[in-house]
């Protein structure tokens, strides 16, 4: 299978078509469970951003001599010794930033959408390729988790990137991973929406 | 069978690669990283005694770390002290074992410098051998004495508590009465926008001040923070203000927050808990070093 898509439609492809958390709906538990704020919805985004690309160059390089039968494990041992490689890289250099993204980073190992585009498209494509596509499911992911942050930081706390801009709190419940449903459901339908529009405007 | 063999293979390379990379990270990665937790935890210590920012910490000021073990052996239990020796770096560390009743039952000075005493590894090994063969030894916390010119001005007790979620890692700073100096919250895992305003300064801050007497029986109580307490508790008034405000809620209990009383209430019991566990061992440690009169470094 061969990909006739340049660099950039990939990684718009990434951010829109296939928007790892509205369109595909993987790696939804992070999408609930951290999106609270924009800046751990930030972090974790940028740490996802990291292993998925590595990962998807890693294993289009290896693609040839990886075993059909035991692909499963080497994706999983590829994406667990990038996150550990990140995860100790930024305990070194950014202790700050570490001590926020620390917890976030170790549960990226068992994140589904990046085990799922190893399989679907790294496996398969040139190095090039996979690296644009690792690079627009990270934006994609990234994007999705700070579009739901902002909605629940604002809606939840009433404040965003930890800055008061209401002065009160509207609905304590959006803090609430339950809450984190709902915020994803309302952005796929507005996903889907703009899609149905798309399509019928192009005729 | 053929295919059994290159699947095996394939997998060892695979892992083997991986270790690699991961251990050569580790290398370059592991100094700086225990550089920065030390820097961190310094920080940390010095904010809870009040130099915050820029300030420089005068010389007179010197921390003495105390660590205590559980010694177990086949039928009784005691506690295991390594309190630093003397003055000067490398003065060795005195190890005291105290039964559960108070009384000493050895001391003998053990060799080990003060930067081996923060290798977690080297310290069990030489506490394992001071408490001789037949014996199990545990590490259960550290205690660091803050002295200026020699006398104590302040315990800096470290401790874990059950949370709301899971444990929650606080430092705090008492005074030698056991009043609270200060509170830090280390590490937690609360709710963001919930539990997790434990660390915002209106919370921590409320502890700040409080002696021994209300401490032992200090709860929270389910009522809005008064807005003169509140301006007072985020640091948004004078100095004086500041002080004369926190004495004037000083007997008070500490104000819950809202939606989050479980947390608000764990983090009361978890510091009540810590420093009147500390003051009743502290006084049995101090009796025992007055009655040996062993010339330890504070």
């Amino acid at each position: 299978m061969a990909n006739d898509k340049s660099g950039m439609q990939l990684v718009v492809n990434g951010i829109l078509s296939e928007n790892p958390i509205f369109r595909l709906a993987l790696s939804m538990c992070p999408a609930v469970g951290i999106s609270t704020t924009v800046m751990n919805g930030l972090m974790l985004g940028i740490a996802v951003l990291f292993v998925q690309v590595f990962s998807s160059v890693t294993i289009s390089i290896f693609k040839n001599v990886i075993h059909p039968r035991i692909r499963i494990p080497t994706y999983t041992l590829t994406i667990a010794t990038w996150v550990t490689v990140i995860d100790l890289v930024l305990a070194a250099l950014l202790p700050d930033a570490y001590a926020k993204m620390g917890i976030f980073v170790k549960l990226i190992v068992a994140f589904a959408i990046i085990t799922m585009r190893l399989e679907m498209f790294a496996c398969k494509e040139s190095v090039k390729d996979s690296f644009w596509d690792g690079l627009g499911m990270g934006l994609g992911f990234m994007v999705g988790m700070v579009v739901i942050g902002f909605v629940r930081e604002l809606l939840g706390s009433g404040a965003i990137l930890g800055y008061d801009v209401l002065g009160f709190k509207p609905l304590l419940f959006f803090i609430l991973p339950s809450a984190g449903f709902f915020v994803v459901g309302l952005m796929m339908a507005f996903f889907n929406w703009i899609e149905l529009y798309y399509k019928r405007s192009k005729g | 069978m053929k295919d059994i063999i290159t699947i095996i293979i394939r997998l060892t390379v695979s892992c083997l690669l991986a270790a690699t990379v991961i251990g050569v990270t580790f290398i370059f990665t592991s100094n700086a990283k225990k550089h920065n937790e030390h820097a961190k935890e310094q920080q940390v210590i010095l904010e809870l005694l009040g130099y915050r920012g820029d300030v420089t910490v005068p010389d007179s000021i010197s921390m003495h770390e105390i660590y205590r073990y559980i010694i177990s052996g086949q039928d009784s239990q005691s506690i295991g002290y390594l309190v630093p020796a003397g003055h000067g770096e490398d003065g060795g560390f005195f190890f005291v074992n105290i039964d559960l009743n108070g009384k000493l039952i050895e001391s003998k000075i053990v060799d080990m410098s003060e930067v081996d005493s923060r290798e977690t590894e080297i310290r069990d090994t030489v506490m394992a051998e001071a408490a001789g063969p037949g014996h199990v030894v545990d590490f259960a916390d550290q205690t660091i004495v803050v002295t200026e010119s020699g006398s104590r001005i302040a315990y800096l007790l470290g401790g874990k508590f059950q949370g709301f979620k899971t444990f929650i890692n606080v430092m705090l700073a008492v005074d030698p009465g056991f009043s609270m100096v200060g509170l830090e919250i280390l590490e937690h895992e609360e709710d963001p926008g919930l539990g997790a305003e434990i660390e915002q300064d209106y919370f921590k801050n409320q502890f700040k001040g409080k002696p021994f007497e209300v401490l032992k029986t200090i709860d929270v109580v389910k009522k809005p923070i008064p807005a003169e307490y509140l301006d007072a508790l985020n640091s948004r008034l004078s100095d004086e203000d500041i002080l004369e405000i926190r004495n004037r809620y000083r007997d008070q209990d500490i104000y819950a927050l809202t939606g989050a009383t479980i947390s608000s209430k764990a983090v009361s019991n978890g510091v009540k808990n810590i420093v009147k566990k500390f003051a009743y061992r502290v006084t049995i440690l101090d009796n025992v070093l007055q009655e040996q009169q062993l010339a330890v470094s504070f």
